[in-house]
């Protein structure tokens, strides 16, 4: 057969339908025309005889008619369309319906996209980078460091020896002044080698990346800008490239340009990404390393970022077995037993969104009950509508619609249905992805990225495709079954028949509450797990506190003396504006970031062999402890005796005193610092503190020590230039804002202020990620309640109607409105309760993959489940008692009447 | 019911009506009432009853490329609608003559048989 013919048939069907009729008419009317004639002709009928005949052989004209523009081949276009008219016009006779039906798709469309949107940008988007898969980031650990720095020798070692790798490459992350014009700002700036842009198989956008004369020490002043700052500051000038601008006070070359949306690995996710770059100029002399694959005894220096870039055909598990049997070979007299060190690397996505996998996946999960509860909801809506079309539905098969075509109009109306959800589903994604990119915490690597891209709508599309079958599909099925004999004679009320169609609903209002329990149980693990992490004693009071970091470069302070006197008269300048209470400075924040440790050594304390005696450094100035809000124990904090020239004096937290001073007095002990010269002044405890929860509310407190700035800068000598001030008020802190940036506009106006943050939401950060569960999963088990409960209220509701003479009788014979009442909410009742069984049964076997989400609070946590159960259980009540209470008002004579 | 019987009887004779048909037009190109005519010829009176069934079958082998309809002047010059069978009609009317033989012989065996097996 010929391919055109179907088409052109169809063409001529649809196009020229008005000339296609005329002449089915004319050929039909010349049929029995002529037929007539033959018969009055061949058997002498009458002319009116004859025409009755000729139509009675030809049979039902419209009948073939129809059958005749069924064969033209375009019937399916034309019932479609004529189906789609007709769902608007039925949707649109019902807008009550139609709103909450259509709605109802719409927050599971519109959920399910957004959530859809994130996991993409999040987990399927490859990361900037060449072939991302073959990136490693190193990483080495010890004991209560289980993710920590390289070493420069360690980085030569695997350089050199580790087949798995083609190139290794080092950088380390600090900060920058720029100025323009007499403006300056300060920048988060990377330290790369040369090497860090090959491996990451990134090429600057203008420009070019480090050569290997520009990284070396002391090598000339050389700068990439990102891309942000380019726009920024220099209006996104091609010229920019080569010329020479001023960083930390010195003229420096642009080099190049990065891409837009270029990041290091650990920039993602990070508070303040880099944002411009800097040769590493490290060698192994600089760095107190053995030149070449040398080590020496426990590693050297832990202080840089290390990447690989696998060799092709190499994976990272055979990468980490090479680094592991690089570290056994090197053995004892490097990397002592009880030292436990362990080399390893981690591929790049795993690095930058293995964290938030589990997360995602299990709100993802979350929010795939959310759109089944939905479309359930939908499906017992068309199911009430389905039994009061009967009816009509009924008279429409005995008047000749066939069966097929009438489930597929059916089916039509809910893909119509579908349609409204999913536009609307797609304009509540828009808003879902807007409020995600605006308020996700920038501690959820990728998660801004989220886009409505074509990929995300074709989701949408699908779900509102799927929706439509598993909402429509029974309703459908239901309502083909009906038989017009039935319907048609005894008025519709099939006592039997509609049992059945009811068990459907029950059947499907039951899982609904049990979906709705299994995310309403997730939800309120994570609330009871966030609740735990707020609960966490830090150590530190973080309400009104305001911080800010502020740097004060080496070429305008140039020695530690200025430094401590700017420092100084900030605070006392600081401390005079209205609303503060204590004001201090310190090295980094609690919370905010990972805190090294220096080797000390404590008077009367001799650490087992092989093993030293490790703190945890923070420098801070007078005022920092009261600031923030820290626990004094014993002794005193410092406060403004303890100056550059005075006796050195340290506080120690609680922790180190149960570490390294059992049973001794704490206070008077000497400690040195790392290689403090023995001729140097100790440092003398002066006071202890309660543990701070530097690194993370779950982990472990080390053993911590706190000395005054200025004395650490003469001793062992470290001059710490980039400080956060740290200001406590009695009231917002953001309304300090503002004084404090002019006190040190005035006190210096060259200085760049950064990271401007209440301690508030240095905490948040922190557990940004189980807030971020919470928050969605709450959400979404607020939706699956409030949906539960509408189905519930529509079953109830549909038992009540189609009870209501029952009723009336019950009422004449003496039944009281509370026997009415407990009747018709037993109706509901049942349902809820199948709900809840499964819902826990299911809950028990699902939260256990949020183990790993979940603090202080086990997966099948008992008081969860009770709470739950309660919840859930009275929102089935309160939701068939609405219904219910109009059964106990039943009234025969109106039943009978009306 | 209405709808439960129609389909089967037409199902049965669709085929026999599409070939019957095709095969009066391998003589000349006809209009529907001539083809209608011509089966009752053919067939003996069957097609006397519902003759309109054979409108959506002339549909059906148009929209299959099976016939052409073109208009001329009818016996009485009327203008009337008139088919004519194309090649892809001819080659349709043999392998519908060759499957209808086989079938047939199938049939006529089994009656055969059917004396002696029951």
């Amino acid at each position: 057969m010929a391919w055109y013919h179907p088409l052109r048939t169809a063409f001529d069907a649809l196009v020229r339908r008005g000339r296609e009729e005329r002449q089915m008419d004319d050929e039909m009317a010349f049929h029995l025309e002529m037929e007539a004639r033959r018969l009055m002709r061949e058997k002498g009928l009458s002319e009116d005889e004859a025409r009755y005949a000729a139509k009675r052989a030809f049979g039902g004209v419209e009948h073939h008619k129809d059958a005749v523009r069924d064969e033209r081949g375009t019937s399916w276009i034309e019932d479609l369309a004529q189906d789609a008219r007709f769902g608007f016009r039925t949707l649109r006779r019902r807008p009550g319906f139609t709103t909450v039906a259509a709605l109802t798709l719409a927050l599971g469309i519109g959920a399910s996209t957004t959530l859809f949107g994130v996991v993409k940008a999040v987990l399927l988007t490859p990361l900037p980078y060449g072939r991302p898969e073959g990136i490693a980031v190193l990483w080495s650990s010890w004991k209560g460091f289980p993710q920590t720095w390289l070493s420069y020798d360690e980085y030569e070692g695997w350089k050199t020896d580790i087949a798995a790798f083609s190139n290794v490459g080092i950088f380390s992350d600090g900060a920058i002044n720029l100025t323009e014009n007499g403006e300056s700002e300060r920048l988060r700036a990377g330290f790369i080698d040369r090497d860090i842009l090959p491996i990451l198989g990134v090429q600057p956008a203008l420009g070019r990346g480090f050569s290997a004369e520009e990284d070396k020490p002391n090598g000339p002043n050389v700068i990439i800008l990102g891309h942000d700052v380019w726009q920024r500051r220099y209006g996104a000038d091609p010229s920019i490239v080569g010329r020479s601008i001023q960083v930390n006070g010195r003229a420096s070359v642009v080099v190049g340009v990065m891409p837009a949306g270029f990041k290091l690995p650990l920039d993602f996710g990070a508070t303040g990404p880099t944002m411009v770059w800097l040769p590493l100029g490290a060698d192994a002399e600089s760095n107190g390393a053995i030149p070449g694959p040398q080590f020496q005894q426990g590693g050297g220096n832990h202080g840089f970022y290390g990447l690989a870039r696998l060799r092709a055909g190499a994976t990272i598990a055979q990468a980490n077995k090479q680094l592991t049997n690089k570290v056994a070979q090197l053995g004892e007299a490097i990397y002592p037993k009880e030292q436990q060190f362990r080399a390893f690397s981690l591929g790049v996505e795993e690095q930058v969104t293995g964290r938030l996998r589990p997360v995602l996946l299990v709100v993802f999960a979350a929010v795939g009950f959310v759109l089944l509860i939905a479309c359930a909801n939908v499906a017992g809506l068309l199911l009430v509508r389905g039994e009061q079309r009967r009816r009509e539905i009924a008279l429409r098969v005995a008047l000749g619609a066939g069966g097929q075509r009438i489930s597929r109009q059916l089916l039509t109306e809910t893909v119509v249905l579908a349609s409204l959800g999913g536009a609307l589903g797609v304009a509540l994604a828009g808003v879902g992805v807007w409020l995600v990119r605006k308020a996700a915490p920038a501690a959820l690597p990728r998660v801004a990225e989220t886009r409505l891209d074509p990929w995300v709508l074709g989701f949408a599309l699908g779900v509102a495709v799927l929706a439509a079958l598993i909402a429509g599909l029974l309703p459908a099925m239901q309502a083909t079954s009906v038989a017009p004999q039935t319907e048609l004679r005894d008025g519709g009320r099939t006592a039997t028949a509609g049992h059945a169609r009811l068990r459907w609903r029950q059947t499907l209002v039951a899982a609904e509450v049990a979906l709705a329990v299994v995310l309403v149980v997730g939800a309120g693990l994570m609330i009871r797990s966030v609740v735990n992490l707020f609960a966490i004693d830090a150590g530190i009071r973080p309400d009104g506190v305001l911080t800010m970091r502020l740097s004060t470069p080496a070429a305008w302070y140039p020695d530690s003396v200025r430094v401590a006197a700017f420092h100084d008269e900030l605070r006392r300048r600081v401390s005079t504006l209205p609303g503060v209470k204590a004001v201090g400075l310190a090295r980094i924040l609690p919370l905010a970031s990972e805190m090294g440790d220096w080797g000390l050594r404590v008077e009367g304390y001799t650490p087992p062999p092989n093993q030293g005696t490790p703190g945890d450094w923070q420098i801070v100035t007078p005022g920092y402890f009261e600031a923030m809000g820290l626990r004094l124990v014993q002794g005193r904090f410092f406060d403004d005796r303890d100056v550059m020239t005075a006796p050195p004096a340290m506080v120690v937290n609680r922790r180190f005193v149960e570490l390294y001073l059992r049973g001794r007095p704490a206070l008077g002990t000497h400690v040195r610092i790392g290689g403090q010269d023995a001729k140097d002044a100790p440092y003398t405890i002066v006071g202890v503190v309660d543990n701070v929860k530097h690194n993370g509310l779950t982990r472990e407190v080390k053993a911590q020590f706190y000395v005054p700035q200025p004395q650490f800068a003469t001793s062992p000598g470290n001059t710490s230039r980039t400080m956060t001030l740290v200001v406590r008020g009695d009231r917002d802190p953001k309304q300090l804002i503002g004084p404090v940036r002019s006190v040190i506009k005035g006190l210096d106006p060259r200085l760049p202020i950064s990271e401007v943050r209440t301690m508030n939401e240095v905490v948040q950060l922190a557990i940004a990620a189980p807030r971020f569960a919470m928050q969605l999963l709450g959400l979404f088990g607020v939706l699956a309640l409030v949906l539960s409960a509408i189905g519930i209220f529509g079953i109830v509701s549909q038992v009540v109607a189609s009870r209501t003479q029952e009723f009336g009788i019950r009422a004449a014979l003496g039944a009281t409105p509370r026997n009415l009442l407990m009747l018709s909410l037993g109706s509901g009742m049942r349902q809820a309760g199948v709900g809840l069984v499964v819902g826990v049964a299911a809950a028990l076997a699902l939260t256990r993959t949020m183990t790993t989400m979940l603090e202080g609070v086990k997966p099948t946590d008992p008081a969860t489940f009770v709470t739950v159960v309660g919840v859930t259980a009275i929102v089935a009540i309160g939701a068939s008692l609405i219904p219910a209470r109009r059964a106990a008002k039943t009234d025969l004579a109106k039943v009978m009447t009306g | 019911m209405t709808d439960a019987e129609t389909p089967s009887r037409s199902e049965v004779l669709q085929g026999t009506l599409e070939m019957l048909t095709l095969k009066a037009l391998t003589l000349q190109p006809m209009h529907g009432w001539g083809i209608s005519v011509r089966l009752r010829q053919i067939s003996g009176e069957v097609f006397d009853v519902n003759q309109g069934s054979l409108y959506p079958a002339l549909q059906r082998m148009l929209r299959r490329g099976w016939i052409r309809a073109y208009y001329g002047d009818s016996e009485n010059n009327r203008r009337a609608r008139y088919y004519e069978i194309t090649r892809e009609g001819r080659r349709q009317l043999d392998a519908q003559v060759a499957e209808w033989e086989r079938s047939s012989r199938a049939v006529n065996r089994v009656l055969r048989f059917a004396p002696q097996g029951g």
